[in-house]
C-alpha cells in the first residue's frame, strides 16, 4: 500500500458471531442444536469461503469478527462436528434429489442447482478443515485479514451481574479460552449485547483487552463530550478504547422497510420445502418427530408484500445482481459519508458498522455475496475509503480523548429492558445467589481434593451456562421460551446441588460425571477465578 | 442471540430423567437488591426471612398488621450514603405479598439506594433492609467540555447529528425482531385469503369472503422397482442408492411435455446389465 494516497477515512466492519451453548449428547436428535447447524451451513462456511477467496485473489480487506467462547466451544466439539457432518450429508442428498425433481421445472431448476453447488462447496470446506472451521478463521487472522475478538464467556450480561467476581470470571475465562483456540491473547472484546456500565472497562483492562464496542449513545452521552462523535474511538478512564456504532450503516442494513435484506429479488425465508413438499418425500430430512419445519431449501423470492402462496420463484441471477447493486450503493454512501466527515474532522474518521454475523446468510441469504461484492468493489473501484481493524486504527491514532462512556446496550430502547422485564426478571435473584455461593466456595476451597476440584469447576460451568443472556432474551422475544426457562433452571439447580454436595463433603460421583459429560464447556476452566 | 424463529418442541422420549423441579422459593435470608433497567426505572427484588418477620411482629405487636410495607428510594447522587444524608427520598407502597417491584425514579442522571421497610400506623418509616446503590445510565449530551479536545459548537453539533443523535433508542436492530416483523407482515397481508395452500402454516380464515370458484391440480410421477441388492442402479444416468432390500423409489415433478426415464441396473461384477426406458408424456387440456 506504500506510495498510495492516504484514504479519507476508514470503514470498520464488525460481525458478531454467537450462539448459546446448546449440546445434548443425552438425546440422539435435538431440535435446538439446529441453531448451530443452520448457522454453519448458511453463515459460517459461506463467510469463510468468501474471505479465503478474497485473500487468494489478492483483494485488500479487513474485518473484525467475534467468535464467542460458547460458539468456539461448539465449533471445536467432536460430537457436534460429527452430528453436523451427518446433517450436511443429508442436506446434500436432498439437494441432489431436488435437482432431479425440478429438472423439468425451469422456474425452479436453476435454484435447485444453486443449492447443490453451494452445499457441495460447503462440504468441501468443512472437509478441508476436518470439521473444525475455527482453524480456517484462525488462519485468516494469522494472515492479518481478520481480527477475531472474544466475548463474555457465555455471553453473560455484565451490568446485571452485580458481583464483581462474576463479571471478572466471564472475562478471564473468555480470554483464557481464546488462547486455547487462537494461540494468543485476544486484543479486543465484544461485550455481550454491547451492555456496558462505567467501571466494566477496568475489568477489561485487567484482562489486557485493548478495545471494545459500544452502541452509539454509549459514546454520545459520554462525559466529557466526545470530540468526534462516534467517528473516532475514545479511551475509557482505564485506558481501554471504545469504538461507537455508526447508526447510518446500521439502518441501511437493518431497517425493515428500507434495508437491503427486504428487497423483492432476495430469497424469501419463510417459504421452505420443509412445508411445501410432499410429506413422504421430505420426511427423511425432518427431525425424528416428523413435524414439518424449515429444512433450508427455499425456492421463492420475497416478491413484495404478498402472502406466501403469492411469492414468485427465486432467480439466483437476479438476486446476485441485486447484491452487487446494493454493495455498490453501500460503498457509494460510505465514500460520501467519509468524505464529508473528513472535511469537518482533523483526522481520518472511522465508521464502525456492527452486525450479527448470522444476519448474513441465515436471514439475508445473499448477505455473504453482498460482502464479497463490497470488499472487491472497495478494493478495485475507489480510493476514498479503506477497511481497517481496531488494532490498526489505534496504531495510526494512538492518542485519543479520555471520556467516561454512558451505560447502554444495543438492545431495543438502548438499555437493559430486553433482559430485565416481567418475562425474565425472576432469574436474577437466583443468578445472583449462585454467584455469591460460587465466590463462597472458591474462597473456602483453596486446597481441594481432585474430586472437589472437579465439582468446583463444574459448579462454575453450571453458573456460567445459566448466565447466558440468550435465555433472558428468548423469554422476552417469545419463541422457544420453554427451552430457555428450562436451561436457566437446570443449570441453576445443578449448581445448587453441587454447592450442597461440595459444602457437605458428599459429592455424588455419578451426578458429577454426568454433568461433566453433558455440560462440558470450557475444559480448562479454573474455578479459582471466583476467589478474587 | 438466537436466530431461529421456528417454534415447537420435539417429544423427548429417550433417557428422560426426573429432575428436581422449580427454583428455590426462598434462600432464607433478608436481602434487597436493585438493578437499573433504563435511565428512569429501577427493578428491585427482595426476600425477608421468617425470623425477621417474626421479630417484626413481636416488636410492633398489633401495630404490625396495621403497618404497610414500602420501599423508600433515596437520591444518593455523588454522596457516601449513611442513611441520613440523602438529597431527597420518596416512598413506594408495595403489596405485602410482592417480592419485586419496578420503580419509576422520575429523575435522570441520579444514583439511588432503597430501603425496604414498614410504614407504621403513626406514619414513621421503620427500615428493615437496605439495598446496593445504583448509578443510573446517564442520558443527554454531557455539559462538560474537554479543553484538550476543544471543538466549535457548530461543528460539534454537526458531528452529533451525523452520529445519529436523533435515532437513539428509536429502533433496535436485531435479527429476531426483524424476522418477526417480516413474518407478521406476511400474516397481515395473507388474511383473509382463501387461496392459501393447505400445507402452509397460514390457514385461510373461516367464513372469509367468497372468491371465484377455483381448481388447482398438478401431477407427479413415482418411479419404483427393485433389483439385486448389490447392483448399481442409474436412473437418467444418475446413480441411485438402493435400499437394503434392493428396492428403490423416486418422485419426479411431471409437467406438460415428454420425458424419457431410462433405468439401468448393472451387477456388482459389472458383467450383467438390464435396462428399462419409460417414455412419459403429459398434456393439460383446460376447459
Amino acid at each position: 500500500m506504500t506510495g498510495q494516497k492516504k484514504p479519507a477515512g476508514y470503514w470498520l466492519l464488525v460481525l458478531h458471531a454467537h450462539l448459546p451453548y446448546v449440546r445434548h449428547p443425552e438425546y440422539p436428535d435435538f431440535l435446538e442444536e439446529d441453531w448451530l447447524y443452520e448457522a454453519i451451513t448458511e453463515t459460517y462456511l459461506p463467510l469463510l469461503e468468501i474471505f479465503e477467496n478474497l485473500a487468494r485473489d489478492g483483494v485488500f480487506f479487513r474485518l473484525t469478527m467475534t467468535i464467542t467462547p460458547s460458539l468456539a466451544g461448539m465449533l471445536s466439539d467432536k460430537l457436534l462436528q460429527d452430528r453436523y457432518t451427518a446433517r450436511l450429508n443429508k442436506l446434500v442428498e436432498l439437494a441432489e434429489k431436488e435437482v432431479w425433481r425440478t429438472k423439468n421445472l425451469p422456474q425452479f431448476s436453476a435454484t435447485a442447482r444453486m443449492y447443490e453447488k453451494k452445499l457441495k462447496n460447503a462440504r468441501r470446506l468443512w472437509e478441508k478443515y476436518h470439521g473444525n472451521i475455527l482453524t480456517g478463521f484462525k488462519r485468516l487472522q494469522d494472515e492479518g485479514f481478520l481480527e477475531i475478538i472474544t466475548c463474555c464467556a457465555t455471553h453473560g450480561f455484565l451490568p446485571l451481574a452485580i458481583h464483581r467476581q462474576a463479571q471478572r470470571a466471564q472475562l478471564s475465562i473468555a480470554t483464557a479460552d481464546y488462547q486455547r483456540h487462537f494461540g494468543r491473547r485476544p486484543r479486543g472484546i465484544w461485550l455481550a449485547e454491547c451492555a456496558y456500565q462505567p467501571e466494566i472497562d477496568e475489568e477489561l483492562a485487567r484482562q489486557k483487552l485493548r478495545f471494545f464496542f459500544l452502541e452509539a449513545h454509549g459514546i454520545l452521552y459520554a462525559s466529557p463530550r466526545p470530540r468526534y462523535g462516534v467517528f473516532a474511538p475514545v479511551f475509557c478512564p482505564s485506558g481501554v478504547a471504545a469504538f461507537g456504532r455508526d447508526l447510518e450503516t446500521a439502518h441501511q442494513v437493518w431497517s425493515a422497510d428500507t434495508g437491503y435484506p427486504g428487497d423483492g429479488d432476495y430469497r424469501e425465508f419463510y417459504r421452505d420445502v420443509g412445508y411445501d413438499l410432499d410429506y413422504d418425500y421430505i420426511k427423511p430430512y425432518l427431525h425424528s418427530d416428523g413435524v414439518r419445519r424449515n429444512v433450508g431449501l427455499k425456492y421463492y423470492r420475497i416478491t413484495g408484500r404478498v402472502p406466501l402462496d403469492k411469492k414468485e420463484p427465486y432467480n439466483p441471477e437476479w438476486a446476485s445482481n441485486k447484491a452487487a447493486e446494493h454493495a455498490g450503493n453501500f460503498m457509494f454512501n460510505r465514500e460520501k459519508q467519509i468524505e464529508y466527515l473528513a472535511s469537518i474532522m482533523d483526522r481520518q474518521p472511522v465508521v464502525v458498522s456492527m452486525y450479527d454475523a448470522e444476519l448474513f446468510g441465515h436471514w439475508w441469504f445473499e448477505g455473504p455475496d453482498f460482502l464479497n461484492f463490497l470488499f472487491r468493489k472497495i478494493h478495485y473501484d475507489q480510493k476514498t475509503i479503506k477497511t481497517i481493524t481496531p488494532t490498526e486504527y489505534l496504531q495510526i491514532y494512538p492518542r485519543n480523548q479520555i471520556v467516561s462512556p454512558a451505560a447502554s446496550s444495543w438492545g431495543d430502547k438502548g438499555y437493559f429492558e430486553v433482559w430485565l422485564n416481567g418475562s425474565n426478571d425472576y432469574i436474577y435473584r437466583h443468578l445472583h445467589k449462585a454467584s455469591e455461593r460460587m465466590v463462597e466456595l472458591a474462597r473456602k476451597f483453596s486446597r481441594p481434593s481432585d474430586q472437589e476440584r472437579r465439582a468446583l469447576n463444574q459448579a462454575a460451568r453450571e453458573l456460567l451456562l445459566a448466565q447466558s443472556s440468550d435465555w433472558a432474551f428468548i423469554m422476552t422475544t417469545g419463541t422457544m421460551i420453554e427451552y430457555a426457562r428450562k436451561r436457566t433452571q437446570d443449570h441453576l439447580l445443578n449448581f445448587n446441588q453441587l454447592y450442597d454436595q461440595i459444602l457437605n463433603r458428599r459429592i455424588e460421583e455419578n451426578f458429577l460425571k454426568d454433568l461433566e459429560y453433558r455440560n462440558n464447556i470450557f475444559p480448562e476452566i479454573d474455578y479459582r477465578v471466583y476467589a478474587g | 442471540m438466537v436466530k431461529s424463529v421456528s417454534s415447537g418442541k420435539i417429544v423427548r422420549e429417550t433417557g428422560t430423567k426426573p429432575s428436581p423441579t422449580g427454583l428455590p422459593a426462598a434462600y432464607g435470608e433478608t436481602k434487597l437488591v436493585i438493578l437499573p433497567r433504563d435511565p428512569l426505572w429501577i427493578f428491585a427484588y427482595w426476600e425477608i426471612d421468617d425470623l425477621t418477620r417474626k421479630e417484626l411482629k413481636k416488636k410492633f405487636g398489633a401495630n404490625y398488621s396495621a403497618s404497610r410495607y414500602a420501599l423508600r428510594v433515596y437520591d444518593v447522587t455523588d454522596i457516601d450514603f449513611d442513611g441520613s444524608n440523602a438529597h431527597a427520598y420518596f416512598d413506594v407502597q408495595i403489596n405485602p405479598d410482592a417480592n419485586n417491584w419496578y420503580i419509576n425514579c422520575q429523575k435522570t442522571n441520579r444514583a439511588w439506594c432503597v430501603d425496604l421497610g414498614l410504614i407504621l400506623p403513626d406514619g414513621k418509616f421503620y427500615p428493615i433492609i437496605r439495598s446496593n446503590v445504583v448509578k443510573m445510565p446517564r442520558v443527554g449530551i454531557s455539559p462538560i467540555i474537554d479543553e484538550k479536545w476543544g471543538i466549535l459548537q457548530k461543528e460539534f453539533e454537526q458531528l452529533m447529528q451525523l452520529s445519529g443523535l436523533e435515532r437513539i433508542g428509536k429502533s433496535s436492530f436485531d435479527v429476531v425482531k426483524l424476522m418477526k416483523e417480516r413474518w407478521e407482515e406476511i400474516v397481515a397481508v395473507s388474511l383473509p385469503s382463501s387461496l392459501a395452500v393447505s400445507s402452509f402454516r397460514l390457514q385461510p380464515k373461516k367464513g372469509a369472503a367468497k372468491k371465484d370458484f377455483w381448481l388447482k391440480a398438478d401431477t407427479e410421477l413415482i418411479v419404483y422397482g427393485s433389483t439385486e441388492r448389490d447392483a448399481v442402479l442409474t436412473v437418467q444416468g444418475k446413480k441411485v442408492n438402493l435400499r437394503d432390500d434392493g428396492s428403490f423409489s423416486l418422485r419426479f415433478s411431471l409437467p406438460d411435455g415428454v420425458i424419457d426415464i431410462p433405468i439401468e441396473a448393472r451387477s456388482a461384477d459389472k458383467k450383467m446389465g438390464k435396462k428399462i426406458i419409460f417414455k412419459v408424456s403429459r398434456k393439460s387440456v383446460k376447459g
